[in-house]
């Protein structure tokens, strides 16, 4: 299983780690430097982690695990009247935020009230297409408990529920924490801070649960790497959209538009083949967009003898 | 402030308690306010609120914080406790309309084509804004999606009750009765 980390130290032979880094299979994925310092993120295999950990010390720097990095986490809200905006969505958004995911935060349309909250089709479909969802919920167990499961119950992501009232377990998701009320103002006290970590580390629990099981059946190819290749491209380095290239566990989401990049995305060359032959290419809900799933060996052997049998 | 609580599910009550001690923080009326009650039932579902504010100040004659001059084509107001300046000018702007009332500078404004007895006999009530205040940490409190409402005012006690389908005549006496007990009367 790949593993997400951070590097943090100077840019004195840092040249070694990035040549470290691919000699173990590895991707940088983002290099950020502020004068002599630099903050690279990195994916490396887990199992060599102690190489790479050598390597930072013998530089210097420090590195850290980055749990939800590589992620694309929708948190969502019943609305995004004030009742529960800013706080404590966006609190939590960007709480995960710290911890390497990128994060998108949600309304629904009708998700306000008690019996009247619903979800539409289209809704569950848009955050479907995130790696893993986060419901943040209210302060009344009556309510949550009878009402409110019904908003996530067929959503077929990961669902991570955050609402007040200490609630045993709920159905239809895969984990829940409690004692996040309905809140007027910012997260900042220390048992608030301790709620955020807890959101946080209760995802990051679900997020490696879902790598472990994509892990028995991997990827074609790693995502780090298709975002190598895409990165190039003229469109996407002009690109004005804050994090145009966004890793998912599966795939990546490419913020340029689908129908006009469609044929040059799948022409993208990986390992002999072209990017069509494994992976899904489709346009995102949220316009402008270009999702790409990308499809496991035992897919792409399916099909490649789907194709063989055809031939013949 | 004094705070009373009756409801059916103990954690959301006393969370409701702490959110609305925010929202009076947040809309600055946390010395204004001197008793709230909540009566919260989720499962029913009915979400009622009491609150009863201290005695507002009386009225203010305009004649007692400006100076109003006639001209040629109107009445000058020139402020002199800027305390009331942005509450006058928008008193100004409600009555007469933005094309009549010109706010020459911080303090002056021009009130053009009406006549200086009209400007003088008339009275700002402080009170008012204090209730509009009220009503908008209500409003931010109550669950979003109870916009069945029914409300009592007085002077200085507002009552709300709230709930998502239909409002029954038990919960607007209730409401009626809350609103009488923190000393309210109909209004």
């Amino acid at each position: 299983m790949h593993k997400v980390m951070m590097f943090d130290g100077g840019v004195y032979r840092i040249v070694e780690l990035y040549e470290l880094v691919e000699d173990v299979g590895g991707f940088v994925i983002q290099k950020t430097q502020i004068q002599v310092g630099i903050v690279v993120t990195l994916v490396v295999p887990e199992e060599e982690i102690p190489a790479i950990e050598k390597k930072t010390q013998e530089l210097g720097g420090k590195l850290t695990d980055v749990p939800l990095g590589g992620t694309e986490i929708a948190v969502v809200a019943p609305t995004l009247g004030r009742h529960h905006m800013p706080h404590p969505v966006c609190d939590i958004a960007e709480q995960l935020r710290r911890y390497g995911a990128i994060t998108v935060v949600m309304g629904l349309a009708r998700g306000k009230g008690r019996q009247t909250a619903q979800i539409s089709a289209d809704e569950k479909a848009t955050i479907e297409e995130y790696d893993a969802a986060v419901f943040v919920l209210g302060n009344f167990e009556d309510c949550i408990v009878k009402e409110k499961i019904r908003l996530f119950e067929s959503i077929e992501i990961p669902v991570l529920v955050v609402c007040g009232p200490e609630i045993d377990g709920l159905p239809n998701c895969e984990g829940l924490v409690t004692g996040v009320p309905r809140k007027a103002e910012r997260m900042r006290r220390a048992e608030e801070i301790e709620k955020l970590e807890e959101v946080a580390e209760s995802l990051g629990r679900i997020i490696t649960t879902r790598r472990r099981e994509k892990d028995e059946d991997p990827l074609f190819v790693h995502p780090a790497e298709i975002r190598q290749r895409i990165e190039s491209m003229d469109v996407v380095k002009k690109s004005l959209r804050p994090a145009p290239i966004v890793l998912h566990l599966d795939g990546l989401r490419i913020k340029i538009p689908f129908e006009e990049w469609r044929d040059s995305l799948a022409d993208i060359e990986v390992f002999g083949r072209r990017l069509e032959e494994v992976a899904t290419i489709s346009g995102a809900r949220i316009g402008g967009s270009t999702l790409i799933r990308i499809l496991s060996r035992s897919e792409v052997q399916a099909r490649d003898a789907r194709r063989s049998t055809a031939a013949a | 402030m004094k705070v009373e609580v009756e409801g059916t599910d103990k954690f959301g009550t006393d969370s409701y308690v702490a959110l609305f001690n925010g929202i009076l923080l947040d809309v600055g009326l946390t010395r204004m306010v001197e008793a709230v009650k909540f009566i919260v039932r989720p499962s029913d579902p009915l979400f009622l609120i009491s609150v009863r504010t201290r005695k507002s100040m009386s009225l203010v004659k305009i004649s007692e914080i400006a100076d109003v001059s006639r001209t040629e084509s109107g009445t000058m107001v020139t402020i002199r406790d800027e305390n009331y300046a942005p509450r006058l000018l928008t008193f100004l702007w409600r009555k007469y309309g933005r094309d009549m009332i010109e706010q020459l500078s911080r303090l002056e404004i021009f009130c053009r084509g009406v006549p200086e007895h009209d400007i003088s006999a008339l009275e700002l009530d402080p009170g008012e804004e204090l209730r509009s205040k009220v009503l908008d940490a209500i409003w931010r409190l109550l669950p979003e999606g109870f916009k069945i409402r029914h409300n009592i005012s007085s002077e200085n006690i507002t009552t709300v009750a709230a709930t998502e389908h239909d409002m029954k005549k038990e919960w607007i006496e209730l409401a009626s009765r809350v609103h009488s007990e923190m000393g309210g009367h109909d209004a």
